[in-house]
């Protein structure tokens, strides 16, 4: 298959994998990205990348805990085989990414040490000090370079995506895109297009991702035809550093290895927070947590934190909130040796040692749960089907989308340390799919020459009305300014209708304010003005994906949080009046199930994105009340266990059905 | 997000920023130094005042100009993008704090493209040399393929704690810019010549330069791993060879400006050390 | 999958032999070129012990057989080749001390002026005493009337403190000068070529080689400046008694040919007629 070529848009850990393994499957790969690929966003993830291992096996885990752990972390909210196929690759992942070369912390035997992650009671989490997707997206990035050396890649940085080529029988043939130096639009003939563009947390003006996450190539992909999936669900992870220009994310590893959160006990303590006694701490997940302590997931953590300063006005700071997560208690050379990479970060600009003082912390944007929808093949296990061109394919066939930007694999909330894990899964499991779509299909270099020319000729539209629209009045880095202070007010932790209402309409009128956007710059070199003014053009759509879901989920699940909309809390204290509220409890767990255990899909309808709810794939595991073990709520498991049980009875007397008829 | 910048620091602070920064509309072409002027916040590093030059597109005299083109990714000094001379020294503009530069230097801060590398355009350079150093020494681990075959070698603490410094790199360049035996290679697109034409030119040009500290460093990295080895032989070959290892002057400015803190000079000595045995053993082993 | 193919080397025989031209400038500052400054300076010194002393030490440096020989191959060339090679290497960097204040890189810059100043020192120094070339010709008509070549080993301190003298304190300054410039060169190269060659690797190893050659560096210059204060201090007139007198008793001793091309007085005569040879010369019985 000489002439065939694939196209990888993006290269972080989820297009580099799956560059080199299509390389290594002999298939030619032309490989683009905004920026260097060595630069990507992954490069920033700290913490560590999650496996069942030898160690926790022998401690009763098992892959299939992983992936539970994932499920319920996920509040139900994911297709189950998806998940299920990605925690069985896990372990070989590792051991993959091990014999690259990633430079793993190692137990005194030489085994890869492992560190606790959020959501799990097993030590999962492999890392590289603090900066393990810098390790795995050098190691990536390495075999890339030897496919690149060989001849096999041909890389395009500094290039911009500008969306999908489809033919006429809407199958994705390639993509145009600019180069950023030279302006030049061209396109890309390829007989499959992988789309790897990350997350899209520029969409909040400040988070702690990359200046490259703007999703402005999911969009593209969005506006051309391709599903969106459960935009709506951001992740605020609960520890990062506030700044004037980013919010550096201080890792959950930092729990991992020990740290812990609290607050004074007292109001506006103006003490030094390490001359506050023990007794006057008040390590608030801890006790509220006793199970997971520190480590419940991001979500939750990141409300206990929202609310402590919010509601109870426990923040350690006067002038703005944020609690202490304390490390002071480890000693230096574990710290260095574990932690050295975020420490120096918070060193670097705070200008305080985390080894002395606890670090002043509050939560911040963090990760697009959604993405684009992605379809798969279910096998008679539960898992995937190997080979499957229908895994990670999205709405428009021969577009695939894999890592941060689809929507498959973390439902709710994601776990920390999978989604490195879900990113460098996907861009392997999706090679060998990939090769048998193009078998049989017509090669792209085969088809008239006016398919891409037609698709250039739109781009390059696009680019001159822009260049010359200098009547526009409007400036793009003012409204990007505004775009993310309303969605950061309006669509983060506490999410309220007539807010999302009011961001909705706000949101909307904004997109139309975009499009006239007047440039400083209308040269024809390196125009960063015309590139980002673009990318904030196409913010709008995802934004609207992002809004319309929270809007129309009238509930909370995971990271989407709507106090109007939340289970009551149990009130009673008398233990038997107690157990019926869990009763009821759980009958409205099963009926809001009912309504909402379905992921919002939306479609671009040229202005508007259309929002249809779809059921979820949840053959392997029922849902079940996520409480993590909240102290006050046993009652609930309680209840929820005896039906279980009652349940499964049942089952067991009734006549025996055929198993994995999917 | 929801949160506000940390609070104001209670020193006197000016209310604007000066910038000096050297543009250059495009590579040949040559460069001139614009002022800017922005409003001073607390917590700004050169990163934010390059956003406020980007929105407000005014020189200090008013005269409305292109925003100046930089280039930036993670803002927290581990993607190596925005590399640039400030107030003279080679630096990460996103680590690059203000009121940490003011304490030098309250006047003015001053921007510039580094020099070693050609300009594409403003403080945006080119840094394919560096990349394609990392090429020259084969910098990866020769793996048979991407199937399951179990784990890696097992690799004691030790080992790990000598490499993973290493393996911090993220080719930013500093180490580079700050070589006085690291020279600007910059070559001119000749008129109708191709892409590949073109690149094959620049990276005929670059081999016969020094590869830099950077790639020494990374050549040991995989010398010292167990299945990397494999290609050690062809990468002291070229750490032998034509801009390799002798090139370095031990000035030792590279160490001293590496902002991962990676020990380049040590790497350069052990570089030294085995480019010694593997010359020798070039003549009498054969 | 096979890996890089690698590039036939290209460019000038310089760039194509790089690592080899290194490695051997490295070597040869140490060793012939090194070692032999080390011994020089060290004899030089034992002139502050007196004429006489140092006057030994020259006899023993002229009896060795062939010297001009030995010289050329073992001290000029080198240094030739060093010389060379080095100002090729010092123009391939650009030094940038006023931007990186550091003080490896001050030393990295200073190797290269040093390097500088040694290559106008010594060319200039073997020029005024030894004079580069021991033709006649050259000697008669070109060195020796510009005020060149002007060392006479069997009166060496005398002639060397006339040489010395002969421009008020120009030739002490620029002793100074070169000896400062060359033991520094020596010392801090001692401490490049170890990383060069791979000796010491880590900072701390590093840290304690340049303690180590920083001492080093600081005796030599201490016993190369004791030689340049020991020579001006030297009674010419004096010192030219005791040593021909030692010239005599040598000769009559049969311990050395006499020889008035290495005397000042025979050396100013059109034809100089010494006593007449005792060992008779070496081809005459036949060797
Ligand atoms: C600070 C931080 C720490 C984290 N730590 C962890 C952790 O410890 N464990 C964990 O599991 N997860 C972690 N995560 C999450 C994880 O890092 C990301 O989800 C993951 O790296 C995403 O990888 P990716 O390959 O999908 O995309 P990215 O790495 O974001 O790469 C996107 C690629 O697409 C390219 N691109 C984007 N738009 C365009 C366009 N328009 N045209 C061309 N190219 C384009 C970019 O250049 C880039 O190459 C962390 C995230 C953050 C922000
Ligand atoms: C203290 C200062 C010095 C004094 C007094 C001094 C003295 C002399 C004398 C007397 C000679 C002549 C020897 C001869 O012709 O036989 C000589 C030669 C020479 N000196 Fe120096 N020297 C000094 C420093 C140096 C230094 C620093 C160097 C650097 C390497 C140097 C290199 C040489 C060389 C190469 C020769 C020629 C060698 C030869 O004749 O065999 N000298 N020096
Ligand atoms: C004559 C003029 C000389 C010039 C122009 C010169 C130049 C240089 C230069 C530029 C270097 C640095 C090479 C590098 O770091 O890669 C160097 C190194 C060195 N020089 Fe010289 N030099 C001269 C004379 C000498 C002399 C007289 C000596 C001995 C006394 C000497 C000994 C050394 C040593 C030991 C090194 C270290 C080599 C290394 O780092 O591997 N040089 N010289
Ligand atoms: S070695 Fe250090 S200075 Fe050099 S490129 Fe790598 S990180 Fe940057
Ligand atoms: S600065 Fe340059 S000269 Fe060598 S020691 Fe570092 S590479
Ligand atoms: S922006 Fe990544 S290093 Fe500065």
């Amino acid at each position: 298959m000489a002439s065939n070529r694939v196209l990888v848009v993006g290269g972080g850990l989820a297009g580099l994998s799956a560059t080199m393994k299509l390389a290594e499957l002999g298939i030619p790969v032309d490989l683009l990205s905004l920026t260097p690929v060595k630069r990507s966003h992954s490069v920033c993830a700290q913490g560590g990348i999650n496996s069942v291992n030898d160690q926790t096996r022998q401690q009763g885990d098992s892959e299939w805990n992983h992936f539970d752990d994932t499920i319920y972390g996920g509040d139900f909210l994911q297709n189950q085989p998806p998940v299920k196929e990605m925690a069985y690759w896990a372990p070989k992942v590792i051991d993959l990414m091990d014999r690259l070369g990633v430079t793993f912390n190692r137990t005194p035997e030489g085994f890869i040490d492992r560190r606790r992650f959020g959501g799990t009671l097993y030590k999962r989490t492999a890392f590289a000090g603090a900066t393990t997707g810098q390790q795995l997206l050098y190691a990536l990035d390495e075999q890339v370079r030897r496919h690149e050396a060989a001849g096999l890649v041909k890389k395009y940085e500094f290039w911009d995506f500008l969306g999908p080529i489809l033919d006429d029988g809407g199958r994705c043939v390639g993509a145009v895109a600019q180069d950023m130096v030279s302006m030049q639009i061209r396109s890309f003939p390829a007989d499959a297009v992988v789309v790897a563009t990350g997350g899209c947390g520029l969409i909040y003006g400040r988070s702690t991702m990359s200046v490259f996450c703007t999703g402005s190539a999911a969009s593209r992909c969005f506006q051309a035809g391709a599903k969106y999936g459960n935009g709506e669900f951001i992740q605020v992870h609960p520890t990062a550093i506030p700044g004037a220009d980013k919010l550096r994310l201080m890792s959950e590893s930092a729990r991992g290895e020990g740290g812990r959160v609290w607050v004074p006990r007292k109001p506006n303590d103006t003490r030094p927070p390490k001359s506050i006694p023990e007794s006057e701490r008040y390590y608030f997940l801890e006790e509220r947590f006793p199970k997971y302590g520190n480590l419940v997931p991001r979500d939750i953590a990141t409300r206990e934190i929202f609310n402590i300063c919010v509601n109870e006005g426990l923040s350690v700071d006067p002038n703005r909130m944020c609690v202490y997560l304390d490390l002071t208690h480890i000693s230096r050379a574990e710290l260095d040796r574990k932690l050295g990479g975020i420490l120096e970060i918070y060193e670097k600009f705070q200008g305080v040692d985390p080894r002395e003082e606890p670090m002043k912390i509050f939560p911040a944007v963090h990760y697009s749960m959604g993405g684009l929808w992605v379809d798969y093949e279910a096998n008679s296990e539960g898992g995937l089907v190997p080979g499957s061109p229908r895994n990670q394919c999205t709405s428009i066939p021969g577009l695939y989308a894999i890592g941060e930007c689809d929507y498959q694999y973390h439902g709710a909330n994601r776990l920390g340390a999978n989604s490195l894990l879900s990113c460098i899964f996907s861009g392997l499991f999706i090679g060998p799919g990939i090769v048998n779509w193009i078998k049989s299909n017509k090669a792209s270099a085969d088809l008239p020459k006016s398919v891409f020319e037609r698709a250039v000729g739109v781009e390059e539209a696009r680019h001159k009305k822009l260049l010359s629209n200098t009547s526009g009045g409007e400036n793009p880095y003012l409204i990007h300014q505004e775009l993310g202070d309303i969605m950061t007010r309006s669509a983060t932790v506490v999410r309220y209708n007539d807010q999302l209402t009011d961001a909705y309409s706000k949101v909307t009128q904004m997109a139309e304010q975009a499009r006239r956007c007047s440039l400083a710059d209308t040269g024809n070199w390196t125009n960063q003005n015309v590139i980002f003014t673009k990318a904030l053009q196409d913010m709008f759509p995802v934004a609207e994906c992002i809004l319309k879901g929270a809007l129309m989920r009238d509930e909370s699940r995971g990271a989407h949080y709507k106090p109007d909309f939340s289970m009551p809390s149990l009130t009673s204290t008398d233990p038997t009046a107690r157990h019926r509220e869990a009763e009821q409890w759980c009958d409205a767990f099963d009926e809001n199930n009912r309504k909402f255990l379905k992921s919002s899909v939306c479609t671009w309808k040229g202005n508007e994105p259309d929002l249809k709810f779809e059921d979820i794939d949840t053959r392997l595991l029922p849902p079940r009340p996520r409480l993590y073990g909240l102290v006050g709520a046993e009652v609930i498991e309680q209840v929820w266990k005896e039906r279980a049980e009652a349940k499964a009875r049942e089952k067991a007397s009734a006549p025996k059905e055929l198993v994995g008829s999917a | 997000m929801i949160a506000s910048g940390p609070e104001a620091d209670q020193k006197r602070r000016p209310s604007k920023i000066n910038v000096r920064v050297l543009r250059q509309d495009g590579p040949g072409l040559p460069p001139y130094w614009e002022r800017h002027q922005v409003d001073y916040e607390p917590d700004m590093n050169v990163i934010s005042v390059l956003q406020k030059i980007a929105a407000q597109a005014k020189t200090s005299e008013g005269k409305s100009v292109t925003p100046v083109a930089w280039d930036c990714g993670c803002l927290e000094e581990v993607c190596g993008s925005c590399t640039m001379v400030i107030n003279g020294r080679v630096r990460q503009s996103c680590s690059a704090l203000v009121d940490r530069l003011f304490e030098d230097n309250p006047e003015e801060i001053e921007l510039q493209p580094m020099t070693k590398f050609p300009v594409v355009r403003d403080l945006v350079i080119d840094r394919s040399r560096l990349f394609h150093s990392l090429k020259r020494v084969q910098a990866w681990v020769p793996v048979d393929g991407y199937y399951d075959m179990g784990a890696g070698p097992r690799i004691s603490r030790e080992a790990q704690e000598q490499n993973y410094p290493l393996s911090q790199c993220m080719s930013c360049g500093c180490c580079l810019e700050a070589c006085p035996q690291f020279n600007k290679v910059e070559l001119q697109r000749n008129p109708g010549e191709s892409d590949e034409d073109f690149t094959k030119r620049k990276e005929a040009a670059y081999e016969s330069e020094f590869i830099g500290a950077h790639a020494i460093s990374q050549a040991m990295l995989f010398n010292s791993h167990p299945v990397a080895k494999s290609l050690e032989k062809e990468r002291m070959e070229t750490i032998t060879s034509t801009g390799g290892i002798q090139a370095c002057g031990n000035a030792q400015n590279c160490v001293a400006v590496c902002p991962k803190e990676i020990p380049l000079t040590t790497s350069i000595a052990r570089a030294g050390r085995a480019a010694t045995v593997y010359a020798f053993k070039k003549i009498f082993d054969r | 999958m096979t890996e890089t193919p690698r590039a036939e080397p290209t460019g000038s025989f310089f760039q194509r032999n790089e690592f080899l031209i290194r490695r051997l400038h490295s070597l040869s500052g140490l060793v012939p070129v090194g070692a032999y400054m080390c011994v020089h300076l060290l004899t030089n010194a034992s002139l502050s012990s007196g004429p006489e002393v140092f006057q030994n030490a020259v006899f023993a440096i002229h009896s060795i057989p062939f010297l001009p020989v030995v010289e050329w191959a073992f001290i000029f060339l080198p240094i030739i080749f060093h010389a060379v090679a080095g100002i090729w290497i010092a123009r391939s960097g650009h030094s940038n001390v006023g931007r990186y204040r550091y003080a490896s890189n001050r030393r990295y810059t200073w190797q290269r002026i040093t390097g500088y100043i040694a290559f106008v020192f010594i060319f200039t120094h073997v020029f005024h005493l030894h004079g580069w070339f021991h033709a006649d010709w050259w000697l008669k008509s070109v060195a020796e009337p510009i005020g060149m070549a002007q060392f006479r080993p069997y009166n060496a301190a005398s002639s060397l403190a006339q040489a010395m003298g002969s421009l008020s304190i120009v030739w002490p300054i620029f002793y100074v000068i070169g000896v400062l410039a060359c033991t520094f060169h020596l010392a801090n190269g001692i401490w490049t070529a170890g990383i060069t060659w791979g000796l010491w690797i880590t900072p701390a190893a590093q840290r304690r080689a340049s303690y180590a050659c920083t001492a080093f560096g600081v005796l030599l210059s201490l016993a190369g400046l004791s030689s340049v204060v020991a020579v001006t201090r030297t009674d010419a007139a004096a010192a030219k008694e005791i040593e021909d007198q030692m010239y005599n008793v040598r000769v009559q001793g049969r311990m050395i040919q006499p020889d008035d091309h290495k005397r000042t007085d025979g050396h100013m005569n059109e034809h100089p007629k010494g006593p007449e040879p005792i060992i008779p010369q070496a081809n005459a019985v036949g060797l």
